[in-house]
């Protein structure tokens, strides 16, 4: 097709789905006219094909309200400034759309697995692809995720290597700190056995040997491993009552299916092996509904070997994703200035940085404070609020933003009460809290791109244009 | 990994007025998941005492319980191995080994628990397991006064037993360890 040859290595991105445009986006975007006046129609792809080449020089990190334009190309009118214009286009243009949508999904594509098939991957490339979605299907999106985490290394080279190292870590610490204490002492009388062996065909009286100086299950000395396992008990019961009620309608989650018991089990080797790593902040629950997506994604991976070290990676990339805001799930830090407290006022200020009405609608008319309903937004990273699929794709968004996940997670908040904002300034308490901690059910593609418009929150960024 | 406790032979209040505390302060609810009591607790507390270490309780009945409503003999399952429990006054001669190892027999079981003796005994006998936890609260019996306190606490692991006594000798608790696996032609049962 000539268009992909045109295109190919020039940063492409596909359309977004078609959707209802927001009440007063248009005074968010200023001074980008120029992509702006491109109609719909497949036409246009070539042309604005080549007016992206000229961004380029600029760099993505240098204005991030170029962002948008990258993501606005193919002609399709998004984003724009007139509302009289965009709606042309809609009306017009409804059967080349999906044509079209159906070309660009196939060009993303070729894109991506272009991108993730060099041998130094471009990370500002793929943070650029991956914002716009990841396909459901095949394995870009497990080796994307572990890109865009740091797992694995931009050289392609160094791949084998660093998963090998990893997996291996993983194996030990899971020998090291997961193995019952029956299995543990198991392992050291393995070099007894012999005798032992020798004995039991002999009646008579059982050998005794005496462990009064050593570990035995009643043991109550700190470092007794019977006693540590103990104290951990408390821990597994409430991993696992937490990982029965993760995602009860799927079938790789729920269920009494072998797959189903084995992807819990491997899930509470990690978050158990995470609570012993990490005294401070142990487990909380909904660290399992943060590891699930991961989980999830590696072990959808087609590479069956990937598949295969699913747990370990998922660990890792688990660590790593959590790093980020494991402030928020430690109690002490609630009220201080990385505790999940300051986050909250973080999201306040983006809201009335963007939308004072709304702000002050929710702030002061009817007293709906973040903390009721956007606690539960951050810390599970929005895995509550949507389907599983969504939740993916929302995630590509967040993992692939340069400035890293909790910004991006803040704009999708400030998004999700932007896109409700006439039913938010309707309601009341009441049906405000509910509909908040309800969150309906939305075009997540037009979410991801208010979230993408929303001005940032002056007070921890430059200004922008 | 499940943790079995044998317990029995307490005789609360009649010849002892209660655990020794280094017991007692060993014995927490949340560590164990069965426990299997030869009898004689004698009375209603001493059961709801155990009942609080662990609700799945399992008793058979001593000549001087109090509740007439224990059974004779009781077998559970555990694991992979069969148990087998009963005080044992009801064996004659007490303590015999080859009468024990008739009614190991009766009830078809790997590990036979017994008391009445208030005596420790671990003993491998014609293809099963005795074993005596002795008395926990170090009470007289019908044969000696010089009695220690003794409880037996087993993990059950696959088809490998890890038996942990723990008895009180002059006011320190020793611990000794035994291991017994269980071989696939041992099992008297042809059906296994």
């Amino acid at each position: 097709m000539p268009m992909t040859m045109m295109l190919k290595g020039k940063l492409k991105l596909p359309e977004k789905a078609r959707r209802v445009f927001p009440d007063r986006l248009g005074s968010l975007v200023a001074g980008f006219d120029d992509n702006k006046d491109d109609k719909g129609g497949p036409d246009q792809l070539i042309e604005s094909g080549e007016e992206l080449e000229t961004f380029q020089p600029n760099g993505f990190g240098l204005d991030r309200e170029f962002d948008e334009d990258y993501d606005d190309d193919d002609g399709k009118s998004d984003g724009e400034l007139d509302l009289r214009v965009r709606q042309k286009p809609d009306k017009e243009a409804v059967a080349s759309v999906s044509v079209s949508e159906i070309i660009a999904a196939d060009e993303k594509r070729s894109d991506l697995e272009y991108e993730l098939s060099q041998k130094e991957i471009n990370l500002e490339k793929l943070q650029r692809i991956a914002c716009s979605g990841l396909p459901n299907e095949g394995g870009s999106r497990a080796t994307a995720w572990k890109l865009l985490l740091g797992y694995l290394p931009a050289s392609r080279d160094l791949w084998d290597k660093e998963l090998t190292e990893n997996r291996l870590k993983y194996a030990k610490l899971k020998e090291e700190l997961l193995l019952s204490p029956s299995e543990s002492s198991r392992k050291k009388d393995g070099l007894n056995s012999n005798e032992q062996h020798a004995d039991s065909d002999v009646d008579g009286p059982l050998e005794r040997h005496d462990v009064s100086h050593e570990d035995h299950p009643l043991n109550l000395g700190k470092a007794s491993v019977w006693h540590q396992y103990f104290q951990f008990a408390e821990i597994t019961e409430q991993i696992d009552r937490d990982l029965q009620r993760t995602h009860p309608d799927m079938k790789f989650f729920a269920g009494d299916s072998s797959l189903s018991r084995k992807n819990r089990e491997a899930m509470r080797n990690i978050l158990l092996l995470f609570a012993k790593l990490n005294p401070a902040i142990r487990y909380v629950q909904g660290m399992n509904e943060v590891l699930a997506p991961i989980y999830y994604v590696f072990s959808s991976d087609t590479d069956e070997q990937n598949a295969a070290s699913a747990e370990a990676d998922s660990f890792s990339c688990f660590v790593r994703l959590l790093s980020d805001s494991v402030d928020h799930f430690c109690q002490q830090l609630d009220n201080s200035a990385v505790g999940i407290h300051s986050t909250l006022s973080h999201l306040s200020e983006l809201l009335k940085t963007n939308d004072e009405e709304l702000w002050r609608h929710l702030q002061f008319t009817t007293k709906v404070n973040p903390q009721f309903y956007a606690f539960r937004w951050i810390t599970l990273l929005l895995t509550q609020e949507f389907d599983f699929h969504s939740i993916l794709r929302i995630w590509d968004s967040l993992l692939s933003n340069p400035f890293g996940v909790q910004e991006m997670l803040l704009r999708v908040c400030c998004a999700m009460l932007l896109c409700v904002k006439s039913r938010l300034l309707s309601g009341d308490f009441i049906a405000n809290l509910k509909l908040l901690q309800h969150y309906p059910e939305i075009n997540i593609e037009y979410l991801l791109q208010v979230a993408q418009d929303i001005s940032p929150d002056t007070s921890s960024f430059r200004p922008s244009l | 990994m499940v943790l079995v406790l044998a317990i029995g032979d307490l005789h609360i209040p009649h010849r002892a007025p209660d655990l020794p505390a280094k017991f007692k302060s060993m014995l927490v609810p949340g560590k164990i998941q069965h426990i299997i009591c030869t009898g004689n607790l004698c009375i209603k507390e001493v059961h709801d005492y155990l009942k609080s270490l662990c609700p799945s309780l399992h008793i058979t009945r001593g000549e001087y319980d109090e509740d007439a409503r224990y059974p004779e003999t009781k077998t559970l399952t555990i694991g992979q191995f069969k148990l087998g429990l009963c005080h044992g006054h009801q064996v004659v001669p007490w303590g015999d080994l080859d009468s024990l190892a008739m009614l190991q027999r009766q009830l078809d079981v790997d590990i036979l628990v017994s008391g009445h003796t208030h005596q420790f005994k671990a003993y491998k006998h014609e293809g099963g397991v005795v074993i005596n936890p002795g008395s926990a609260t170090g009470a007289y019996s019908s044969i000696t006064y010089e009695v220690n306190p003794s409880f037996v606490l087993m993990d059950i692991d696959g088809l490998r037993v890890v038996v942990y006594v723990y008895e009180l000798i002059d006011g320190e608790v020793k611990v000794d360890k035994i291991d017994f696996k269980k071989t696939a032609t041992a099992s008297t049962n042809p059906t296994d």
